[in-house]
């Protein structure tokens, strides 16, 4: 049974989810100040599509989560277009489209307010104006994605759940809203490595169930087990977009950019195998080195 | 000097420790023992909530104990609030965000707010701030606004701040967490070599590999100490490690998993350099 398989078959699948395309297209964002207006985004251009999975990652300050929160539509670009679903901002239909990108912001825990965990997650699916039966469908599907099943903890307060329990319920509560496109920033900062499995089992879940997917992390080993593809930002800049490169010159622009290879591409070089082709995953590896 | 009525006591001593958090039905930490020698590299993990944090506050000073049987830092009684206050002055504290810690104009300024609360006069202070600027790769910096250093130079930043007040213990509340990988490598140099030169570090993390290298492991369950011994002897105990919600190093997960499938290697290597001469050793 492969990877995606076996986290597929332990927990329930999201149901009805297609993957929505993404592109920006020379894509400009400067945040106002005083004296001057700060680039944080320069000419980013990249594509991906419907299904894929891309890792954002660069060194602090280089622009990752305000490139998320342009393709969120929470920032217009200056200039430049992020298209969904080959629709660009000035089509009809566009708007819709961006309600089906999830945005799931670093510590996404802080942000929860409701008394229950079932409210919660409700809040944004209200805001959609979707009818309450529907509200309460997606709600309970969303808690049992991310393995809060709505019978144990739909009523609980948020406050009494654990930290990571609450990073999860967070999560559900972009879910809930059935993204087509799925942002997350930071995910796994400060998750106890239980529950870094966890969520990344969720997120194999979404995945296979055909939803895109947009990372931003600087743990490369996490990143190159979820993401088949890399985007480097420096200093808003695409540095790099497309597939994973492990030659000389991709490892210098890893370095270059603050980043490390991932460990079992590092494994894979040091053992003199070709480190383009390396494992993902712990039992990958392991099934190719017995 | 600081008054430590025993050179060889542990600079932290605690035994039977309690805190609980106002309003909350159980302790946060429950009857906790934790002591920490002169020169000891001591690394806490455990669960998210499992008090790791707390502990961190504790032993900086920053909380009172709910109850404790004996909680001293470096001869301070943590149960008193003099004693605290004087705990504060002994235990430097570093916290996982660095953009929460820094509180000054600009870097030298930062560096040298301890120094300028205690009241050393200014030529101290300078002589004191260019030695921190110096070790931590900070010179060229020294003028520069914190909003406009990278996520790593402001963890180097509230590091030199925090070691500027000379200190016995140093606590570090997953200081590299927020880090780029080469962020999180320069605070690490700088941990270990403030640890070479004798100071007791006192390290909470969630990265395994992160732990390895420590004297001694803490495993927190909650609030209380599920395991306390070496690196290898956490790791070696996978059904625990589990339980405990952690994770082994990449290697660990490796040589695990070939077990698994009837490819076991000598001993569990924990690191890259381990794992590649366990795998050279096998037939």
């Amino acid at each position: 049974m492969s990877r995606r398989e076996a986290a597929a078959s332990a927990a329930p699948r999201p149901s009805g989810l297609a993957g929505m395309s993404l592109a920006c297209r020379d894509v400009s964002f400067s945040y106002e100040e005083a004296r001057a207006p700060i680039p944080a985004l320069r000419d980013v251009s990249f594509v991906l599509p419907a299904g894929g999975s891309l890792a954002l990652m660069g060194a602090s300050g280089s622009g990752k989560s305000t490139l998320l929160q342009v393709i969120r539509g929470l920032d217009a670009p200056e200039s430049g277009a992020v298209v969904l679903d080959g629709a660009a901002p000035v089509d009809v239909g566009y708007a819709a489209r961006q309600r089906e990108v999830g945005l799931v912001f670093q510590a996404p825990e802080l942000q929860l307010f409701a008394s229950t965990a079932r409210d919660d997650v409700a809040f944004g699916p209200r805001r959609l104006g979707w009818p309450e039966d529907r509200v309460s469908t997606a709600v309970e599907e969303a808690l049992d994605v991310v393995g809060l099943p709505p019978a144990h903890f739909a009523e609980r307060h948020p406050y009494t759940l654990s930290g990571g329990e609450q990073r999860r319920l967070a999560l559900a509560g972009v879910l809930a809203m059935r993204p087509r496109l799925l942002l997350l920033d930071e995910p796994f900062v400060s998750l106890d490595p239980g529950t870094r499995r966890q969520l990344v089992g969720i997120l194999e879940r979404l995945k296979a169930a055909g939803v895109t997917l947009l990372l931003a992390t600087h743990d490369a080993d996490l990143a190159w087990a979820l993401c088949e593809e890399l985007l480097v930002l420096r200093e808003g800049r695409a540095a790099a977009a497309g597939a994973w490169d492990f030659s000389a010159a991709g490892g210098r622009l890893l370095a270059a950019n603050r980043l490390r290879e991932p460990f079992f591409v590092e494994l894979w070089r040091r053992l003199g195998r070709d480190p383009q082709r390396a494992p993902r995953t712990a039992a990958a590896a392991a099934e190719d080195l017995s | 000097m600081t008054s430590s009525p025993d050179e060889t006591a542990p600079l932290l001593d605690i035994r039977g420790l309690h805190y609980r958090y106002a309003g909350a039905s159980a302790d946060a930490l429950a009857d906790l023992d934790l002591r920490v020698h002169e020169g000891e590299l001591v690394a806490v993990v455990g669960a998210n909530g499992s008090g790791k944090s707390t502990l961190a506050r504790l032993l900086g000073g920053l909380e009172k104990p709910t109850a404790a049987r004996l909680a001293r830092a470096c001869g301070h009684d943590l149960l008193a609030d003099d004693g605290r206050i004087a705990a504060r002055r002994d235990v430097g504290v570093l916290f996982q965000n660095p953009e929460n810690q820094l509180v000054a104009q600009c870097v030298e300024d930062d560096v040298a707010f301890g120094l300028e609360n205690l009241a050393w006069p200014p030529a101290d202070i300078r002589r004191r701030v260019d030695e921190m600027l110096a070790r931590f790769g900070l010179e060229e910096l020294h003028l520069r606004e914190p909003h406009m250093l990278s996520g790593g130079q402001k963890q180097r930043t509230a590091l030199a701040g925090v070691i500027a007040v000379p200190r016995r213990v140093l606590v570090l509340d997953e200081p590299t967490a927020m880090l780029d990988p080469a962020g999180r490598d320069e605070v690490l140099a700088a941990v270990r070599e403030l640890h070479g030169e004798g100071l007791a570090v006192v390290y909470v993390t969630q990265e395994m590999d992160e732990a390895v290298g420590a004297d001694r492991v803490v495993a927190l369950e909650r609030g209380t100490e599920a395991y306390a011994g070496d690196a290898d002897g956490l790791f070696a105990d996978v059904a625990l490690v589990r339980r405990l919600g952690l994770g082994l190093p990449a290697a660990g997960e490796l040589a695990l998993a070939l077990a698994e499938r009837g490819r076991g290697l000598r001993g569990l290597p924990l690191t890259m350099d381990a794992l590649l001469e366990a795998l050279g050793g096998a037939p």
